[in-house]
């Protein structure tokens, strides 16, 4: 069906209106309707998918192999519901967080275009337009990293994009070598193709170019240097969207990549991968705990959380990656919400976010320090909030798997991540309010708490409902790694019509 | 042809990473640009040799074609890659202006300016 571009087509879309409209009030209203119009879209494709399901489109009537295929699946309805979750209650953040006449002209239509690219790597069928969807996303990261930042903080933009352009280089000559090796970009023929060359070095090879590249995206060790130095740079609502969503798309892809596309005998890199993420888990909570600042500290915690779904990657077996979807949308949820936290508790203090300058939270607030306490015991892990139920699939499957050092060091990652939230709550919530720190709300400080209050509340409803959101990820997982499925329907579209 | 083209390749990257290692940030950009040359001359490796090969618009005659599809996905590396050198470029001048220095050691030497 020509719906499944919706996805794109939508903030795409949304992204050139705004740049017609004028700056504030009105651009303000088109980009929340859209962005609840999105949420509606991606809502209706996870119920439409909910099954197994594929919807399969050949844009421009292009059948594949031939041209682009789009392909929504659990997996993909999934991550687009999340990402546009995120933008929609980071949207309404940022709205709160300033009157609309010193929004920034730019930041409404870039958080579109980036949502655009976002949500077309989510979707997209082909590795060349994977390339694409990517560019379009990171150009507009690159764009609003710079874009409100002071003249501090805008120097740490330019590790960031050098970093990310040679990744980009990399995954373009990535691309380069699958088409010479299997003389085609399309998922569902790649995956064709390689199953036909068992235990050819070619495919490990191919494998192991992509987990890099997308190692270099997700911020796997040792490649995540450029991450938790450009993220507090980043206005509060920017940057819990780009907290929540941009590391994850890296992961997403990985999923993608090892679950769809290649072979699913590639042990060695499998092996790699686990490794990797233990230390990754172990280098990001160490980094956490170090940070004196609050979203310093979150911004590390996001390289620990990641170590956590690769290395639910890395042991593939089919439970493990319904663990890591899971883990998926617990982390983007919470995440983004300890994001919006910490920039609602500065605003509050008028301090900034060092936890030196910060106190008092707790009686001041008491809500918001509700919310912190369950969003920060949700990520430590503490049953039975939505953190735990990810960790403890990934740790009883590793333990299946015999890793036993792996499941230690994530046992250790998840301790040491209460300890620096612990780290946060007694600096920002707990002690008394130094004397003659200014106190003050902001005028719309409430709908921040009600943002705040919704996101936290379906944490928890995750946490409720982890029987049914269980079974969610692992018909979402069964579908990804459903091979054979995802060929026949991409490549049998031919005699079916433009799509079906 | 496509040994003389891999040699080539293989210079670039070569002096691209001996760039992107440097600490001036205008070298790191001199760098990428190379980088993402060497990648584009690479892709067009990957549609073979092209002798004895007709260019892909003629029409009618019974001659096998050079494989367009790599050119295709220079076109839009070139596209990409020239708007970011500019981005680049701009970003690199306002930094300049906003630190007086394009060293990286020079611009990151405050430790409290981790932040």
């Amino acid at each position: 069906m020509n719906t499944v571009i919706l996805p794109f087509f939508l903030p795409l879309l949304t992204a050139t209106l705004l740049l017609l409209l004028p700056p504030g009030k009105p651009r303000r209203w088109l980009a929340a309707f859209s962005a609840f119009a999105q949420l509606v879209v991606a809502i209706a494709f996870v119920v439409a998918c909910s099954g197994g399901e594929r919807w399969v489109l050949g844009v421009g009537a292009w059948m594949p192999p031939l041209g682009i295929a789009l392909v929504i699946d659990l997996l993909a309805a999934i991550m687009l519901f999340l990402s546009s979750a995120m933008a929609f209650g980071c949207i309404l953040f940022g709205y709160a967080e300033l009157p609309s006449k010193l929004d920034h002209p730019l930041r409404l239509p870039l958080w579109q275009f980036l949502v655009a690219g976002i949500n077309l790597s989510f979707i997209t069928g082909d590795l060349f337009n994977l390339f694409v969807a990517f560019e379009i996303m990171l150009i507009s990261s690159y764009a609003l990293l710079t874009l409100e930042a002071n003249d501090r903080d805008i120097k740490h933009a330019y590790p960031y994009l050098a970093i990310n352009l040679v990744g980009s280089a990399l995954f373009l000559l990535t691309t380069g070598v699958v088409y010479s090796i299997f003389g085609t970009l399309n998922y569902a023929e790649i995956s064709q193709r390689a199953a036909a060359m068992p235990g050819d070095s070619n495919v490990t090879l191919v494998a192991l170019l992509l987990f890099f590249v997308f190692a270099i995206k997700a911020g796997v060790f040792p490649f995540y240097y450029w991450l938790p130095n450009s993220y507090p740079t980043l206005a509060t609502p920017l940057g819990a969207f780009f907290a929540g969503m941009l590391t994850k798309v890296g992961v997403y892809v990985l999923l993608r990549m090892f679950g769809t596309v290649l072979p699913h005998d590639l042990h060695g890199v499998h092996n790699l991968m686990a490794w990797l993420a233990g230390a990754t888990m172990i280098f990001g909570v160490l980094g956490a705990i170090s940070r004196p600042f609050i979203r310093g500290i979150l911004s590390w915690h996001i390289l620990s959380q990641i170590g956590y779904m690769v290395l639910a990657i890395g042991l593939f077996t089919p439970f493990a990656i319904a663990a890591c979807i899971l883990y998926i949308i617990h982390h983007i949820i919470v995440k983004g919400t300890l994001f919006l936290i910490g920039g609602a508790a500065s605003y509050r203090l008028k301090s900034g976010d060092d936890l030196k300058n910060m106190g008092g939270l707790f009686r001041a607030e008491p809500l918001l320090a509700a919310c912190f306490l369950l969003q920060a015991f949700s990520l430590g892990g503490v049953p039975p909030l939505s953190g735990f139920w990810g960790k403890y699939i990934i740790f009883v499957e590793g333990m299946k798997a015999g890793e036993y050092v792996l499941v230690g060091a994530a046992v250790l990652a998840g301790i040491m991540t209460l300890f620096s939230m612990l780290k946060i709550w007694n600096g920002a919530f707990w002690p008394a309010l130094p004397v003659n720190a200014p106190v003050q709300r902001q005028p719309n400080y409430r709908l921040m708490l009600a943002i705040i209050g919704v996101y936290t509340a379906l944490s928890i409803a995750i946490a409720l409902g982890s029987g049914e959101v269980l079974k969610l990820s692992i018909t979402a997982a069964e579908t990804a790694l459903d091979q054979a499925g995802y060929i026949e329907a991409v490549l049998g579209l031919q005699g079916k019509g433009a799509g079906y | 042809m496509v040994l003389e083209t891999a040699l080539l390749v293989g210079l670039l990257f070569g002096i691209a990473i001996y760039l992107l290692l440097q600490t001036s940030f205008v070298r790191i950009l001199f760098g990428i640009v190379l980088l993402s040359n060497a990648v584009n001359l690479f892709l067009l490796g990957m549609s073979g040799s092209p002798d004895g090969k007709a260019p892909p618009i003629t029409s009618g005659e019974k001659i096998p074609l050079v494989d367009p599809l790599p050119q295709a996905l220079i076109l839009t590396a070139i596209v990409i890659g020239f708007g970011i050198t500019a981005y680049f470029v701009v970003l690199l001048y306002r930094l300049f202006l906003d630190q007086k220095t394009t060293n990286a050691a020079e611009m990151f030497h405050d430790r409290e300016g981790d932040k």
